[in-house]
């Protein structure tokens, strides 16, 4: 990749795009996994030991 | 593939798989991204700006292929009534809409400096939009409606009709004039591209396609979570 040639700022701004947009979808999708997944085992724990 | 319609089963399968599914992803987008950055060579015509087309075209395959997904598991759910079928739909939503927004957006990106604008209402351009709008709605509807129940047959109608425009889209630079170039990798006769540009593209396709494999067991994991939560407050209000 020629950094230095005409339009390469397009390329940038096409991947930093691609990856600020997937980077926050796996995130976003991991730490609510994460998250729902600590609830229901907070909640069984209650569940089995009132 | 009946087996694991449980939710049980799923979790355990899932739990089981998701590592491997992540390692191959992150593999496959580094391999993918010093091909399309580096080992490509600039086009003749296009020169650096080529490059767009490793992270635009991938993102434009998935968006259809996400929302085929989508309506296959929504018609799934409409026979079968199985509520992992509509977990798996709603949990694809928003993956495939950040994929067709960054289609939409990266194919902006590469029409400003080789059409000269930003966007033109052609077909394939508009049709990919009205995709886009169709992913917004569809997510609309299981927010707009607390219920599940109530929320899921309007969902799967939604899903179902919507699929319509993927065909539209596919065939839309065959069917009417269109800025936009016809296909050239999946077209009867092979691929119209240099071997030299076709590998850093199809390996990007197949990284993208696990990294919504990994997001969707993810997504799907966190629904049933959500549904179990929903079901345990439920009983909580109904047994005070």
């Amino acid at each position: 990749m020629d950094w230095s040639a005409p339009h390469s700022g397009f390329v940038l701004a096409s991947y930093a795009l691609s990856f600020v947009v997937l980077g926050g979808l796996i995130a976003f999708t991991v730490r609510r996994d994460r998250k729902l997944k600590r609830d229901v085992a907070k909640l069984e724990h209650k569940r089995h030991d009132p | 593939m009946q087996q694991f319609a449980n939710p049980a089963r799923f979790l355990a399968f899932s739990n089981a798989i998701l590592p491997w599914c992540w390692a191959i992803t992150i593999g496959l987008l580094a391999a993918g991204l010093v091909l399309s950055l580096y080992t490509a060579p600039a086009d003749y015509q296009q020169g650096e700006t080529v490059r767009i087309m490793f992270v635009h075209v991938p993102a434009a395959w998935m968006a259809l292929f996400v929302y085929t997904v989508m309506a296959l598991a929504s018609g799934v759910a409409f026979v079968f009534r199985h509520p992992l079928a509509d977990a798996a739909a709603k949990a694809a939503a928003p993956i495939g809409a950040c994929f067709c927004f960054l289609a939409l957006a990266t194919g902006s990106i590469w029409g400003k400096p080789m059409w000269g604008t930003w966007w033109v209402w052609d077909a394939r351009l508009t049709s990919m939009f009205v995709l886009f709008l169709l992913y917004l709605g569809y997510m609309a509807v299981w927010q707009a409606l607390e219920e599940p129940h109530r929320a899921a047959p309007i969902a799967r109608i939604v899903a179902i009709a919507g699929f319509i425009n993927i065909p539209i889209i596919k065939f839309s630079v065959d069917w009417w004039n269109s800025l936009h170039q016809p296909a050239s990798v999946f077209r009867m006769g092979g691929p119209t591209i240099h071997s030299s540009l076709l590998w850093p593209l199809l390996i990007m396709g197949l990284a993208y396609t696990f990294l919504f494999l990994s997001l969707h067991l993810q997504a799907i994991r966190a629904e049933i979570a959500e549904r179990k939560l929903r079901q345990a407050r439920l009983a909580d209000i109904g047994g005070h």
